[in-house]
C-alpha cells in the first residue's frame, strides 16, 4: 500500500446523517478510504449505499439542514476539510477539488452559454479578466475534444449532445487543474460508445494532468477499465477496500462476491444469475449486526448481532466481515471458499 | 450449457415487415409539416413461439419505437404486424383493444406506470377484470397465485405501490402483465433502472416464467451483457434501421456489422485481467430528421468505403440465422 | 423569432374580431335604447326614430357589425354619441393616464414581488419568510377600493403626504400604483418564492456550487435567470387583471383615464366609445401577452420558437 507522502486525501470513519422527519438517515456511516496522488479509487455501490453523499461531504455540499458530517476526518494535504470554514471550502471547489456529475443533461445552467460557464471558474480562482477567461475556455474546450471550440462555447448546453455537455463538465472541473476530480457516475446517463469515449478522454487527461480521481460507479465494468483501487460500500459503510487487482481476482466481502455473481457477463453464459436475496436496508433502520447480514448467505448469529469492524490486512487492503476474524463462529471452509 | 439456436420449423408468432415509424416535424407560420424524425426506417424481422428477442442499440435508434409501434400504442406510418397472422395494424380499435391481452408491456420505470393509489390487488384485479376468464369471487385467489409466481407474499395484496422498493414494484409491473395470460411480452428496458443485485433476481424471474407459461419475450434494451444473458436471438439496431441480427452465439462470437463490433467491445468487461483492443466511434450519432445518405453509420465507420456513401446496405444472410445489412460483410 | 412574432400578430386578428362581436351583443342585451338617451326626456317618437337611422341602429346587428368592422380597418372608431367628438380622439386623451398607471403599478408588482420572494426563498421558513408570505396572503385577498380607500385616508387626509385624488405628478401616481400593484406583488412574491425553491434544488446549482461560487452569485446569477420563466407567465398574467383593476383605481382616486371613460360610456349607452375602448384596452392586453411569450423563449431557449 501507499507511503504516506503520496496519499493527497485520507477520509477517515465519515459520518454524515440526515436528520429528517422520519428520524436520522445514516446515509454515510463508516467511510474509510485514502487516495494517493496520480491515481483512480473506485467508490462502488448500489443506490442508496451512500457513495454520492460521501463525495459530496468531501466538498462539504451537504445541503444542511437537514444533512451534517457528524463524525470522522477528511484530510486533504494533511488538512482536515471538516473543519475549513465555508470561504476556505469556497477556494478549494472547483480549484483544488473538482466535481463532475451523472447528469450532464441537467447539470449546466441551461440559460449560459457554455463557454461563460467554464470562464467563469477561471475568473473566480485564477483571477483573470473576461477575454484571457474566455480563451482559455475555449482551449479547455479543444482540451476536451470539442470539435470547432471557439464555436461551442457561445451555445448552450441545449445545442449539445449528452456526450458533448459531459466533455463540458470535465472541461470545466479540470479548468483549474485541480488535485482531486471527483467523478459521481460520469458515464452512467451515456451511451455505451459516448461511455468509452468519455472514460478514454479522462484517462489520458489524467496522465498528462497528474490529476487524482475518485469514480464512484455502480458499474464493476468501468471500475475494472479505469480504477487502481477500489472502495465498496454498502448501506453507509466500505465493507471492502483494495487494489482493482486484487477485488476481481481475490473478492472477500460476501457482498462484493454477491455483486460479481449478480452481473450478466458478455465472455461467458450462465442458465442462471446469483443473484443476492433480499433488498437494501431502509437507512433509517439499519441491522443492529452487520448490515448485510440480512441478506448475506453465510451470515451467523455473531453476524445478526454485532456490526464488524474494519479489518486491515498488512498488504493495507480491509474487509468489514466476521469470516475473516477469529471470533467467526460459522463453518470455517465458508471462509475460504468465499475468498477464493 | 445447450445452445438455445432457433428452429426453422418453430412457428412464427409476431412477423414486423417494413414497419415504419416517422415522427412530423410542424414548423413554420402556418405550423405545417416540415420534416419527420425517422425514428424506424423500413424494418422487418420475425419472433418465433417461445424465444426471445432482444432489440439493442443506443438511445435514439428506434428500440422502443419499434415497441410501441408494434401495440400500437404510438400509430406506425406504414408496414405491417402480423401476429399469430393476422395484422394488427389493419385491426379496428375495438379489435386491438381485445387483441392486447395477448400482447403485454413492461416499461422500464415500474413506478410510472402502477396507479399510486391502487393497491396491488385493485392493480391486478383491474387487470383480472379486464381479461374476464376468472369469475370475480375467485380473483383474489388468483391473485395471491400470481404474487407467489413473481415472489411476493400473499400478505403483501392489499399494499400501495410506494410501500415497495423498485425491484418488488417491477414484480408487480410483471404480475399484471401475467394476468392477461399473454403470449408476447415487451420487456422495455424492464431492468435497466435496477441495481445489479435486484436486476438478477428479476432476470431470473423473467427467464423461469418464460419456462413456466411457454411465454415469447420482445426484450428492449442498452444493456449488451443483460441482452446476452436473456436471449435466443438479438437485433441490432442504429438509427432507425436493423443492422444485424442474429442468433445469439453467432452475433456476440462473430459480429459482422462494424457497428455491432464497436458497441461490443465498448462495453467495459468487469474483468481486469481481459483487458480488450477497444474501438472508439468518433463523434456522435447524427440526428433522424436528416439521416446519412447510403448506410447510416458510414459517417462514423472505420471502414466506410465510397460505396457505403451512396447505396444503402440490405441485410443478407451470413447463415440461417445471422444476417447483416453492410456492403463489406463476408457473406 | 421573425416567423413566429408574425404568426402571432396573425393569429391576433381573429381575437380582435371576437372582442367586437361580445362587446356588440353584449350591448345589445343591456337595457336601454342609446337613441332615446341621446333625444333626451320626452322626445318625440320621430325624433328618435330619425335619431336611430342617423345611427345606424336600425340595421341588423350583423350589418352593424360587419360595418363597425369595417371602419376599423380604415382607422375610424366612429363617433361619440354623448360629445360628437371622434372616439380616437376620446380614447387618446385618456389612454396616457391609463397607461402611466399601468406601468407604475407593474413596476411595484414586479419589484415588490420579485424582492420580496427572493428574501422568502433564500431564508426558507425563517421569521422573516413566514412574516413575507402572511403579509402576501393579505395582499392578496384585500380588496383594491378597500385598500386604495384606506392609503387615501391614512397618507392623504391624515399624514397629508400625497394629494387626495387627480393625476399629474409622480407624487399623485404613488398611491394608486401601490393600490394597483399589491395584489399582483403578493402574487409575483408567492411564486417568485416557489420558482427560486425549484430552481436550488437542480443540477446546474449543485454544479455551480461545486465550483466555489459565493451563495450571492449562485442566487442572482445562476438560480433566477432561470426561475424568472414562470415568473414572466405570472406577470403576464397579471397585466390583464390590473387593466381590468385600473376602471376601480381610477374612479377611487378620480383619475380620467380609459377605465373611467368606459365605464361612463356605459352609463351612458355611448355604444361606439365602449367598443372603441374595449378594443383598445384588448390590443394592449394582447400585445402585452405577445411580449411576455416573447420574453418567456427569450429566457427559456430550450423551448423551440415553431
Amino acid at each position: 500500500m501507499p507511503e504516506q507522502q503520496d496519499i493527497i486525501l485520507d477520509v477517515r470513519n465519515l459520518q454524515t446523517h440526515f436528520f429528517t422527519e422520519d428520524g436520522v438517515s445514516k446515509a454515510v456511516d463508516g467511510v474509510d478510504f485514502s487516495l494517493n496522488r496520480g491515481e483512480t479509487l473506485g467508490l462502488v455501490g448500489e443506490s442508496g449505499c451512500g457513495k454520492s453523499i460521501t463525495s459530496l461531504s468531501i466538498l462539504r455540499l451537504i445541503a444542511s439542514p437537514p444533512g451534517k458530517i457528524v463524525g470522522g476526518e477528511i484530510l486533504f494535504k494533511g488538512q482536515d476539510l471538516t473543519k475549513k470554514s465555508e470561504a476556505d471550502m469556497r477556494a478549494i471547489r472547483g480549484n483544488e477539488i473538482s466535481m463532475i456529475f451523472q447528469e450532464p443533461m441537467t447539470s449546466l445552467n441551461p440559460v449560459y452559454s457554455v463557454g461563460e460557464q467554464i470562464a467563469e471558474v477561471l475568473r473566480l480562482h485564477q483571477n483573470m479578466g473576461r477575454k484571457e477567461a474566455w480563451d482559455k475556455a475555449v482551449d479547455m474546450l479543444r482540451l476536451v475534444g470539442i470539435p470547432s471550440p471557439e464555436k461551442r462555447a457561445t451555445q448552450e448546453p441545449h445545442e449539445l449532445s449528452g456526450g458533448m455537455r459531459q466533455r463540458v463538465m470535465i472541461a470545466m472541473a479540470l479548468a483549474c487543474r485541480p488535485e482531486i476530480l471527483i467523478a459521481d457516475e460520469p458515464t452512467t446517463a451515456l451511451d455505451v460508445t459516448i461511455q468509452a469515449q468519455i472514460l478514454e478522454l479522462m484517462k489520458k487527461l489524467q496522465v498528462e494532468m497528474g490529476m487524482s480521481i475518485i469514480m464512484i460507479t455502480h458499474d464493476l465494468g468501468v471500475v475494472a477499465e479505469t480504477c487502481d483501487r477500489v472502495a465498496v460500500m454498502y448501506a453507509g459503510k466500505v465493507v471492502e477496500y483494495t487494489t482493482a487487482q486484487n477485488l476481481f481476482a481475490n473478492p472477500r466481502h460476501p457482498y462484493t462476491v454477491g455483486l460479481m455473481n449478480s452481473l450478466p457477463r458478455l465472455d461467458e453464459d450462465v442458465e442462471e444469475l446469483q443473484a443476492i436475496k433480499g433488498n437494501v436496508p431502509s437507512p433509517f433502520s439499519m441491522p443492529v449486526g452487520c448490515r448485510f447480514a440480512p441478506r448475506c448467505p453465510h451470515a451467523t448469529e455473531l453476524c445478526n448481532t454485532k456490526l464488524p469492524e474494519l479489518l486491515e490486512y498488512a498488504d493495507g487492503s480491509k474487509v468489514r466481515c466476521w469470516m475473516y476474524t477469529s471470533e467467526w463462529d460459522g463453518d470455517t471452509k465458508t471462509a475460504t471458499e468465499v475468498g477464493v | 450449457m445447450m445452445t438455445t439456436q432457433t428452429n426453422p420449423t418453430k412457428k412464427p408468432l409476431l412477423e414486423v415487415k417494413n414497419l415504419k415509424q416517422h415522427f412530423p416535424i410542424k414548423g413554420g407560420i402556418l405550423g405545417r409539416t416540415v420534416n419527420h424524425v425517422k425514428a424506424v426506417d423500413d424494418i422487418s424481422f420475425t419472433i418465433h413461439e417461445g424465444e426471445t428477442l432482444s432489440i439493442v442499440g443506443e438511445s435514439g435508434c428506434g428500440k422502443s419505437t419499434t415497441g410501441r409501434a408494434i401495440l400500437r400504442l404510438d400509430e406506425p406510418t406504414g408496414g405491417t404486424v402480423l401476429f399469430e397472422g393476422q395484422d394488427l395494424l389493419a385491426m379496428s380499435k375495438k379489435q386491438m383493444r381485445d387483441m392486447r391481452k395477448h400482447l403485454q408491456v413492461i416499461f422500464q420505470d415500474p413506478f410510472a406506470s402502477l396507479n399510486p393509489r391502487q393497491s396491488v390487488s385493485a392493480i391486478l384485479g383491474e387487470a383480472l377484470a379486464i381479461q374476464n376468464i376468472v369469475p370475480a369471487h375467485q380473483r383474489r385467489e388468483r391473485i395471491i397465485e400470481l404474487l407467489g409466481y413473481v415472489g411476493l407474499r400473499p400478505d403483501q395484496i392489499d399494499r400501495f405501490p410506494h410501500e415497495f422498493s423498485g425491484g418488488q414494484r417491477q414484480r408487480i409491473g410483471i404480475a399484471r402483465a401475467l394476468a392477461m395470460q399473454p403470449k408476447l411480452i415487451i420487456c422495455d428496458e424492464a431492468v435497466s433502472a435496477l441495481d445489479v443485485s435486484i436486476q438478477a433476481q428479476v432476470l431470473n424471474l423473467l427467464k423461469s416464467l418464460q419456462k413456466q407459461f411457454k411465454l415469447t419475450y420482445l426484450f428492449i434494451s442498452h444493456d449488451l451483457g443483460v441482452v446476452r444473458h436473456i436471449s435466443d436471438r438479438v437485433m441490432v439496431m442504429y438509427l432507425g434501421k436493423v443492422v444485424e441480427i442474429a442468433d445469439k452465439k453467432s452475433l456476440f462470437d462473430n459480429p459482422q456489422h462494424p457497428y455491432t463490433q464497436a458497441l461490443l467491445s465498448a462495453i467495459p468487461v468487469p474483468d481486469i485481467n481481459k483487458k480488450q483492443e477497444r474501438i472508439i466511434l468518433r463523434g456522435d450519432v447524427p440526428s433522424p430528421i436528416n439521416p446519412p445518405q447510403g448506410c447510416r453509420f458510414h459517417t462514423r465507420c472505420p471502414y466506410a468505403i465510397d460505396r457505403c456513401k451512396t447505396e444503402v446496405p440490405g441485410l443478407t444472410s451470413l447463415h440461417d440465422t445471422h444476417q447483416v445489412a453492410c456492403h463489406l460483410a463476408q457473406v | 423569432m421573425f416567423v413566429y412574432i408574425t404568426r402571432r400578430l396573425l393569429q391576433m386578428i381573429p381575437v380582435l374580431l371576437g372582442v367586437i362581436l361580445v362587446v356588440f351583443l353584449i350591448m345589445q342585451m343591456v337595457p336601454g335604447d342609446p337613441a332615446v338617451l341621446l333625444a333626451g326626456e320626452g322626445a318625440s317618437e320621430e325624433t328618435i326614430a330619425k335619431m336611430r337611422t342617423q345611427l345606424g341602429l336600425d340595421q341588423p346587428i350583423m350589418v352593424q357589425y360587419v360595418q363597425y368592422v369595417a371602419n376599423v380597418f380604415q382607422g375610424d372608431l366612429g363617433t361619440s354619441l354623448r360629445s360628437n367628438l371622434p372616439v380616437w380622439d376620446e380614447i387618446m386623451a385618456r389612454l396616457p393616464a391609463t397607461i402611466e398607471l399601468a406601468v407604475a403599478s407593474i413596476f411595484v408588482t414586479v419589484v415588490l414581488g420579485m424582492i420580496a420572494g427572493i428574501i422568502s426563498a433564500t431564508k426558507q421558513y425563517s421569521a422573516a419568510d413566514i412574516t413575507i408570505m402572511v403579509i402576501a396572503l393579505l395582499g392578496v385577498s384585500l380588496p383594491s377600493f378597500w385598500l386604495g380607500l384606506s392609503l387615501i385616508y391614512t397618507f392623504s387626509v391624515k399624514l397629508q403626504l400625497f394629494p387626495v385624488a387627480g393625476w399629474g405628478t409622480w407624487k399623485h401616481m404613488i398611491l394608486p400604483a401601490i393600490t394597483l400593484g399589491t395584489a399582483g406583488a403578493a402574487i409575483v412574491a408567492r411564486m417568485t418564492r416557489s420558482s427560486m425553491l425549484d430552481v436550488v434544488r437542480q443540477d446546474y446549482i449543485r454544479t455551480a456550487k461545486a465550483k466555489g461560487l459565493r451563495e450571492t452569485v449562485i442566487i442572482y446569477k445562476h438560480a433566477l435567470k432561470n426561475a424568472l420563466i414562470p415568473i414572466i407567465t405570472v406577470v403576464g398574467l397579471q397585466f390583464g387583471f390590473l387593466l381590468g383593476g385600473t376602471v376601480l383605481v381610477e374612479s377611487v382616486f378620480a383619475i380620467n383615464g380609459l377605465g373611467r371613460l368606459i365605464v361612463d360610456a356605459i352609463r351612458m349607452r355611448d355604444l361606439p366609445v365602449v367598443q372603441g375602448g374595449v378594443l383598445i384596452a384588448s390590443i394592449i392586453f394582447v400585445f402585452v401577452n405577445l411580449l411576455v411569450d416573447v420574453l418567456y423563449r427569450y429566457f427559456n431557449k430550450r423551448i423551440d420558437l415553431n
